[in-house]
This record gives C-alpha cells, structure tokens and sequence, in this order.
C-alpha cells in the first residue's frame, strides 16, 4: 500500500565540453598552422626522384608520393594553406550571411522578405556548384571569398528568420512603444544574439569552407602548385591511383583526408554541434 | 464510516540538488465526494503534491511516504493504481495542451484514453459534458489550434473534458490560472456543481485566495513544503488564524476601495478624440473620446473582447486606429513620423502582466538602464546611481545585476519593469493586469510599488484590466467596455456601488464574489 516513485534525471552539460574540446583542437590545429615551415621537413612541393613512393616508414613517417615529395611535410603545407583559406571563407559567410540576414531583418517588410526569398533560391542550390560559379566568372585565386559567399545564402536565411522573429517579439513591441529606438533594437539583438552564436557561426562556417574549399580543389578550380591544399593533394593521389589502375600508394590520400576530417571536426565541435536551429 | 478515497501518510517530495525537501511529511485524508483546497503560493510545495496525487510527478522529483488511492493501491513505485482510481487532472489553461494542434482533438483524446472509447463516442461524451456545464462555450470554439483559443474558453473545454472522465477524483491544478475573477467564478460554480452530480472528491490547488473563497470547504494552508493550518474558510479568513494565513486573506482587494475622488486636475496627457479600433465593423456611435489628466489614473475595464485591449495597443502603437485622433503631450500622434512618434513615446511606460515584456537575454542591469542609454548621454556613474536608486526602490538591490531576465521569477521581472519604468520618468504608465499570474502576497506588494511609483513620481495611470478590485486598487475613474464600446464610465466608486449596466454589473459582482 505504499507509493515510493524515486526518479532522478541529471540535465547533460555535454555541449559545453564538446565545444571546449572543439575549440582546443582549433587552437592545437592553429598552433601547428603557424609554426608548420619550421615544422615540416622539406619545403612546400619539394621533389626528390631517389625517394619515390616510400611507404610510410621511420624515415618518413608519412611515405612519399610518386614525385617524391614528404607526404608529412606536404601535409602540413597542406593544412596550413586551407586553415587560411577557410578562414577567410568563415569570415566572408559570417559577414555576408549572418551581418546580412540580421540587417535584411530590418528592412521594410517587403524588400526584407524579397532579399529572403532571394537568399532562400540560393540556399537551394548546392553551396559546391555556387562556389564553382563565383570562381569561373571571377578567378581562382578568389576561391576563399568563393566557398564563404557560397555558404553564406543558408547562414542568411537562419540569421533573418531568428532576427525577423526577434524583431516582432513582445518585448521589442514594449520596447518601441517606450520610444526605444530601432537603432537601439538593432545594437541589442546584434550584441546578445553575436555573443551567444558568433562561435556557432564561425565554427559552422570553417567547416563549410574547409568542405567547399578542398571540393573545389579536388575538382581542379581551387588551389595550384606550388601552394597545394589538402582537396589538391587527394586530388592527386586519386589521378596517381586512377593512371596506375590500382591503390597501392594509399598514405598519399590517407593523411590528407585525416587532416582534412580533423579540421572540419575540431570546427564543428566547437560549433557545439548544433544543427542550426540558432543562427 | 466509509473507507478515504485518498490517505496521504508522511509524504515527503524531494528534487534533485536541494537540501530542503519541496514538501515535507504532509499527510491528508480524504473521502468520496469530499472537497479539499490546497491553498499555497509559489514553492508551497502544493504543486509538487498536485503532480505526485495524479502520478504525474516531475522527472526531477522523488516522493517519499505512503499514497493510497481506494483499496486498489498496491503499489510497488509505479503509476499502476493511478490508473485503476479514476483520477481526472483539470489543470491552468496556460501551457495545458500542445499549441499547435486542435485543442479539441487533443481534449476528445483524452477522454477517448480514459475511458476507453472511440473518438466519435468520446467526442459525443465530451460535447455531453460541456453542455452540462452550461458555459457559454460550445465545441466549435474549441476546434482550433490551443495556441489560437483564448485561455478562458480552453479552461471551460478542460474542465469539461476532466468531468466527461466520471472521475472518482479530480485535481484541479491552479484551475483557473490567471483568467478574469468573473470566468474564474463560472468555473468554480459549475465545477461544485458537477460534483453534486457526479460526487467525485475535489482536491484543488491554487495559490487565489479568490478561487478558495468561492469554493468554499476544507482548506489547507501549505507554506514552504509545510501544512501552516487547516480549518474551513470561515476559521481561516478569521482573527485567529495564523499570521501568515492572516496576510494571505487580507491581501485580497475589495473593488469596494475605490476613492470617492479623482485625483489629477493638470493638463489632459492623453487625449482620444472619436477613436475606432480596426477588427470591427466601424459604427461612428462607438467611437471612444476620453482624456486622461496628468497625475490621473483611470481603468479600462472590460472581459475578453470588449474592446479594451483593442484600445490599448493603438494607444501603444502597435496597430493603427481606423479612424479618430490621439493626442499625447499635446502633440498630435498621428502627424508625426515614425522617428518623432519613438521620441514623444519616451514619455510612455508599459508595465504588463506578462512574462515575455521584458528581454529574456538583458541582465537585470541592463534592463534598467537601456531607457537611460538610448535617451541620455550619461556618465558611467550617473547611470549607475540611476540604476541602483531604481532597483532600491522596487526592492531589487540586492539582486545580482549580472542576472539573465529569463532566470528570474515573476515577480522580479515584474518589479523589474516597474524599476525600468521610474529611470525612464514617464508621463503616463500604462499597466496591462500589472499583477497577472503573481501570489497573493506579491499582489500586495506590487499594488503598494506602484501607488508608491504614482505618489512620488505623479504619471498618470492607464489601467487595463478585467478586475474591478485591479482597477479600484489603482485608479479613481474607469471606462467599461463591453462589445466594442464603451457603455458605462464616471467614478470607480460610483461604478462598484452602482452599476447601471449588465456588463458592470457582472464584473463588479465577480470581483466582490470572492469575498462574501
């Protein structure tokens, strides 16, 4: 006759690790970025014909390639030209898609809601066949502002949404009608909404351009030699593969690809893993 | 003597990360057909006990004790016997139902569940039920989103879908949430009176001393996770009941306190000239014209969809009027362009009954001085001693100014506006139910805050609200509307004594109700 019901439940704190985790792993990424010329063996696209497709070993950790290049020294060459890159990608995605949305937010209902569907066409398109567009009417060498402007249509689209819905909520209807400024509005929203999200964004946006980024160079519209980036150097080692009918020299895309999956890991960790309900 | 349809014996509720336990060794018995009304305020523990009794207890919580239910409670730490007591919930209309679906598949379903029927039998049990309650509502108006249907309307539907189950025993949850003492009053007549019918025991927790009086039965005064006293109304709105029993039935306001003066004689602050609120069809005879004195303070009083509120966001400037003029300050506000507008509604306040008037993502800090930095070019300390005398005075100071609004309780927040309000000096505060949703004796010290904020600061006062004893408690005049219109108007005391219309008359003897 007697009810005992004991439940306990313990609230998860695991994003708070998870983007801890994920911004130490940037930092480490960024720290082996910067000092890479001194870390790495060889200088960028070094060839030497005697060591010619060495399996990883002691004396090259990371093989050799079919030219000969240090697979570990081409790596980190490698990591450091797309980090860059896609940081600036980042950088052009947080600008143009989220300042933007937040912006667009506050333009007059129509033309608001005409730059938001406009950005929403875009945001159908796959990002990879947008970046592709920009650099074949503009020049490869702008593949960075390329991969940031292709991300940019969907950052756009969360951040107008979640402003518009900021813009029309109660307390901004209170705060305008005690003669709080749009301006003052605008400040506010910006302000709190950049201090809670500006990492989701950024993190969001590495990813997304560390992706585009090495796609486009996979597929020959990204980066050139001598400064080879991590989709060139796949890239490379999938035409040696392809020529040889066979993939005996598999450490020239292994790492790589490995260098590649942690950047865009360690980004989306500290992103929180968010799936991008917040902008 | 017939066996207790419920025994509590030393229960004990406890949640995860507190010392103290929510509610501590509460035991009670209680017969079939029996009444019995928890009467607690915000961490009374009575709404922990609430969810426990109905098997619902919160993931959080761990009870312990003994709950028997009938002779079927053989219970082994399941919700098992729950489930063979027919136990009805009839909970606050707010955040009852999901919000995007029809509130009244939702309703039909758990009748459906209950009582294991059909849909189309349990939607004919529940259309039965409503009937008998002899409300105003009919099934149609609740065939809506929940989000969509007005809390007063839903609390008709859930009640009858609580009553449609036979129950054995119904818990009534904070019943009538923060609906208008006339509906709450309906529901309360027509709940008593579906328990003559039916005879199921009535447990009914609330922290309205309104609600308990017109239930009138056993009481419980529960305070902190502890039983303070029980006894009938009669014993606890007495001299001799227990001090804080004392405070909670004195903190309820009688309509009967309205001056028998108006207050204010300077120049009009708000002035509306032949005003038409757009959602109806315009008839020029229902224009509103009215002014308000500076110092003044006059009530809009009116139930759900008389108009008031209409009225009040053109005030606001939410929504444009129809036709007609409105005059603030002596300007003309609709001449002046949007960025004159914002700057002569700096002399405007808005102290409202909601919880989502002020910024979530604002500290308390910030919120207090967002007037002062949007308006003024202060130095850092003036701003601060600005800040802090507002927060002094609202009983706020010792807040931690680093605080999100969003972790504050309702009644921070709202003393909260009240502190944004006296920073920004406003000539006129509108307040819209300035004490919805807030325990008795916040009530009180909310209603004390803002005559104390009209006697030293002098705004005039725009009170909207569906009360009369809100309205007497603030303000010397009111405007009643009823359809639309205004139908009635002149001096509060006047209105209470003697109300010349039906619509007066309704809301007067509501507000009065709660106290005979």
């Amino acid at each position: 006759m007697t009810a005992t019901v004991a439940l306990t439940t313990t609230r998860p704190r695991w994003q708070t690790g998870v983007r801890v985790a994920g911004l130490a792993g940037l930092g480490v990424i960024a720290l082996t970025v910067a000092l890479s010329d001194m870390i790495a063996r060889a200088p960028a696209d070094r060839v030497n014909v005697r060591q010619v497709s060495l399996p990883p070993s002691a004396a090259f950790p990371f093989g050799t390639d079919i030219a000969g290049r240090d697979v570990l020294s081409e790596t980190l060459h490698g990591l450091a030209v797309t980090s860059e890159q896609a940081v600036i990608a980042a950088l052009t995605t947080l600008i143009v898609g989220a300042l933007g949305g937040f912006l667009a937010a506050r333009l007059r209902f129509r033309l608001g809601y005409g730059v938001r569907w406009t950005a929403g066409i875009f945001g159908a398109v796959t990002p990879l066949f947008l970046a592709i567009l920009f650099i074949a009417v503009t020049n490869r060498g702008l593949a960075p502002l390329a991969a940031g402007v292709a991300a940019a249509p969907l950052a756009f689209a969360r951040t107008f949404d979640r402003a518009s819905g900021l813009a029309s909520s109660r307390h901004a209807e209170f705060a305008r009608a005690t003669g709080i400024g749009a301006l003052t509005l605008l400040r506010r929203d910006l302000v709190y909404e950049m201090r809670r999200s500006l990492l989701a964004i950024v993190g969001r946006g590495l990813a997304s351009g560390t992706i585009i980024l090495s796609t486009v160079s996979f597929f020959g519209f990204g980066a050139l030699p001598p400064h080879r980036d991590l989709g060139l150097m796949i890239a490379g080692a999938f035409t040696t593969a392809r020529a040889s009918g066979n993939f005996s020299m598999w450490w020239t895309a292994l790492f790589p690809a490995l260098a590649l999956a942690l950047v865009i890991l360690m980004a989306r960790l500290a992103a929180g893993l968010e799936d991008g309900t917040r902008p | 003597m017939s066996e207790p349809l419920v025994t509590l014996s030393d229960v004990s509720i406890r949640r995860a990360g507190r010392n103290s336990p929510i509610l501590d060794n509460f035991s009670l018995t209680l017969a079939a057909g029996e009444t019995v009304v928890l009467l607690g305020e915000t961490r009374s523990g009575a709404d922990a006990l609430a969810r426990a009794l109905s098997g619902v207890p919160s993931a959080s919580e761990a009870i312990a004790g003994s709950i028997r239910i009938g002779n079927r409670s053989s219970l082994a730490g399941d919700i098992a016997p729950y489930k063979a007591a027919r136990i009805a919930y009839w909970p606050a209309p707010e955040h009852a139902l999901a919000p995007n679906a029809s509130a009244l598949a939702q309703l039909v379903r758990v009748v459906a569940r209950k009582l294991s029927f059909s849909q189309a039998e349990a939607r004919a049990e529940f259309a039965a039920s409503l009937e008998r309650l002899r409300s105003r509502v009919t099934i149609q108006d609740l065939a809506r989103p929940a989000a969509l249907v007005s809390p007063d309307v839903l609390s008709w539907g859930l009640l009858a879908c609580a009553v449609a189950q036979s129950p054995e025993l119904l818990i009534a949850d904070h019943p009538a949430g923060n609906v208008a003492p006339s509906v709450a009053g309906a529901l309360v007549a027509a709940c008593l009176e579906a328990q003559k019918r039916q005879h199921f025991a009535l447990v009914c927790v609330t922290p309205r001393v309104d609600v308990t009086r017109r239930i009138d039965a056993r009481t419980i005064i529960l305070r902190s996770g502890r039983m303070i006293e029980e006894g009938s109304i009669a014993q606890l709105a007495g001299e001799h009941a227990h001090t804080y029993t004392r405070a909670l039935f004195h903190t309820q306001l009688s309509p009967d306190a309205a001056p028998g003066r108006p207050v204010g004689r300077g120049e009009p602050v708000l002035q509306v000239f032949n005003l038409l609120t757009k959602g109806k069809k315009a008839d020029r005879r229902d224009a509103l014209t009215f002014a308000l004195r500076r110092g003044a303070s006059l009530a809009l009083v009116g139930d759900e969809g008389s108009g008031r509120r209409a009225l009040m966001r053109v005030l606001l400037g939410f929504e444009r009027p129809a036709e007609g003029r409105i005059v603030f300050d002596s300007v003309d506000v609709g001449i002046l362009s949007s960025t004159m507008l914002s700057r002569l509604r700096r002399r405007m306040a808005v102290i409202a009954g909601e919880d989502g008037a002020l910024d979530p993502r604002l500290t308390v800090h910030d919120t207090v001085e967002e007037p002062l930095r949007a308006r003024l070019h202060l130095t850092r300390e003036l701003l601060n001693n600005y800040r802090d005398a507002a927060l002094k005075r609202v009983g706020l100071a010792e807040l931690d100014g680093s605080r999100l609004v969003a972790q504050l309780g309702p009644f921070d927040k709202r003393r909260l506006q009240v502190a944004r309000a006296i920073v920004g000096a406003p000539l006129l505060v509108i307040l819209d139910e300035p004490w919805r949703g807030l325990d008795a004796l916040a009530r009180n010290a909310m209603r004390q805050l803002l005559v104390d904020f009209r006697k030293a600061e002098g705004p005039a006062f725009l009170v909207v609200t569906n009360d009369f004893a809100v309205a007497s408690a603030l303000a010397e005049e009111a405007l009643m509307f009823d359809d639309g219109k205004i139908v009635e108007r002149g001096l509060l005391a006047d209105l209470v004594k003697n109300p010349k219309e039906a619509a007066t008359q309704r809301l007067v003897t509501a507000a009065k109700g709660g106290l005979s």
